[in-house]
């Protein structure tokens, strides 16, 4: 019936056809993690094929098409047991959705709220992080590609290639792992299955006409001066913001100038603590919003470039 | 004939969509650490006493919508031998939510096994 594990799921994606893509990957990965764990601990040898492996493997999980009807149930509408509570039974208890609620707190705790999210934080540890990851990215991308490139004249040059491209891949894997953990989003995203039986060329083949390894290769080098940017732009705005809070209590207290130029001296009084404070306390939060942001929108960039369309 | 195979069909797939939520978290609730897709569905055939009431497949996008809607959390982690697995665990509005299933549950079954025993019948 299904000759390798990639046969089924390539059904199941031509089954699923006209679902949202999100959807689709789920049902590729969920699909890919069962067939897989469950073919690797059946009992193998004895003249069982790899293909009777599979079909008892399949009767168990169900054929594409129950699959594919199985999650386009889900997709279209949620479990009974789990729409929104009737309307005049105040016994039922709604399902809690944090995400689908829209937000209904009153503008300033939205605003001041930012703080207590994991996300926004996420963002900001993320942001500030890429500055590191860029450069290691750019070097390792670069390094790899010249030298690989140039040493193709010789035949030491092919697997070269093949093994900086495959150390692509993993470093996609990797940076998908830490956008999802720290940005959110989901990154439905599995390495490959490659056959056991393909030979070594036909391996450096697939991985040369993978756009997915150029793409992520292209993402690699766009890290640096995006990793420079995010730095820069959310070190100046949370060290100016702390300077503005805390700088005149400071100077207040030791009775230190405020601001000095070579040749006068600006004395900070007590009532401009609070409208510093005030000041630099918005300012830090539009910082963490503009994190979130900014870190929502470097996701979305990590979706297009890692994830196999 | 078709007409009662497609019935009993159309039965059990109703069913199942609110007692595979309920089943898997109820395995989530006892699960003594986070488990992934394939382990819940291997405990579940391991209680089902050789009777497929539903395809093991169909327990994921049951998973998904579970945690979507956040009475489970999700993790994926990397496996040596295979591709990475989301292992589940329940969250606290999960258990809150079991609980209450769980009542609503036991007065289905006993009604429902009451009426099909009858008996009550006015003559």
């Amino acid at each position: 019936m299904f000759s390798s594990i990639e046969d089924y799921l390539g059904q199941l994606r031509k089954e699923l056809s006209g679902s949202d893509r999100a959807t689709v990957q789920d049902a590729l990965s969920d699909a890919e993690e069962y067939l897989r764990t469950a073919v690797s601990s059946a009992p193998s040898g004895a003249g069982v094929t790899q293909a009777e492996a599979l079909a008892s493997v399949v009767e168990k999980y169900g054929t594409p098409a129950e699959i594919a009807a199985a999650y386009r149930q889900v997709e279209s509408r949620t479990l009974p047991a789990l729409a929104p509570a009737e309307r005049g039974d105040p016994s039922a208890v709604p399902a809690p959705q944090p995400s689908a609620l829209p937000d209904k707190r009153p503008f300033y705790a939205r605003f001041f709220g930012v703080f207590a999210e994991p996300r926004a934080w996420g963002s900001l540890f993320y942001l500030l992080f890429t500055l590191a990851t860029g450069i290691i990215y750019f070097t390792w991308a670069v390094t790899g590609l010249s030298v690989s490139l140039s040493f193709l004249v010789l035949i030491i040059g092919l697997p070269l290639a093949g093994l900086f491209l495959l150390s692509v891949k993993g470093i996609a894997l990797v940076e998908g792992c830490l956008v999802e953990a720290l940005l959110g989003g989901r990154m439905p995203r599995r390495q490959r299955f490659s056959e056991k039986k393909a030979t070594l060329w036909q391996h450096f083949k697939s991985l040369v006409t993978d756009e997915h390894v150029w793409f992520s290769i292209i993402y690699m080098l766009l890290q640096m001066p995006l990793g420079i940017i995010y730095f820069t732009v959310f070190i100046t705005l949370a060290s100016v913001s702390l300077g503005i809070i805390f700088w005149p209590i400071v100077a207040v207290a030791l009775g230190e100038p405020l601001i000095m130029t070579s040749t006068r001296q600006y004395f900070a009084t007590g009532w401009l603590i609070p409208i510093a404070v005030v000041v630099g306390a918005l300012l830090l939060t539009a910082t963490m919003h503009l994190a979130k942001a900014t870190g929502k929108a470097h996701g979305a960039l990590a979706k297009t470039l890692l994830v196999r369309p | 004939m078709v007409e009662v195979v497609e019935a009993v069909k159309k039965f059990q797939r109703e069913i199942n969509g609110g007692t595979a939520a309920l089943l898997l978290l109820g395995v989530l609730d006892h699960a003594p650490s986070p488990m992934y897709g394939y382990q819940i569905a291997k405990l579940i055939e391991a209680q089902s006493k050789n009777v497929d009431i539903m395809k093991q497949g169909a327990f994921y996008p049951v998973l998904r919508s579970l945690e979507s809607a956040g009475l489970l959390e999700s993790q994926v982690a990397p496996s040596v031998s295979s591709p990475p697995r989301r292992y589940y665990k329940i969250t606290a509005p999960g258990r809150e939510t079991l609980a209450r299933w769980r009542e609503i549950w036991d007065q289905t079954r006993d009604l429902v096994d009451a009426v099909l025993k009858g008996g009550d019948h006015v003559q």
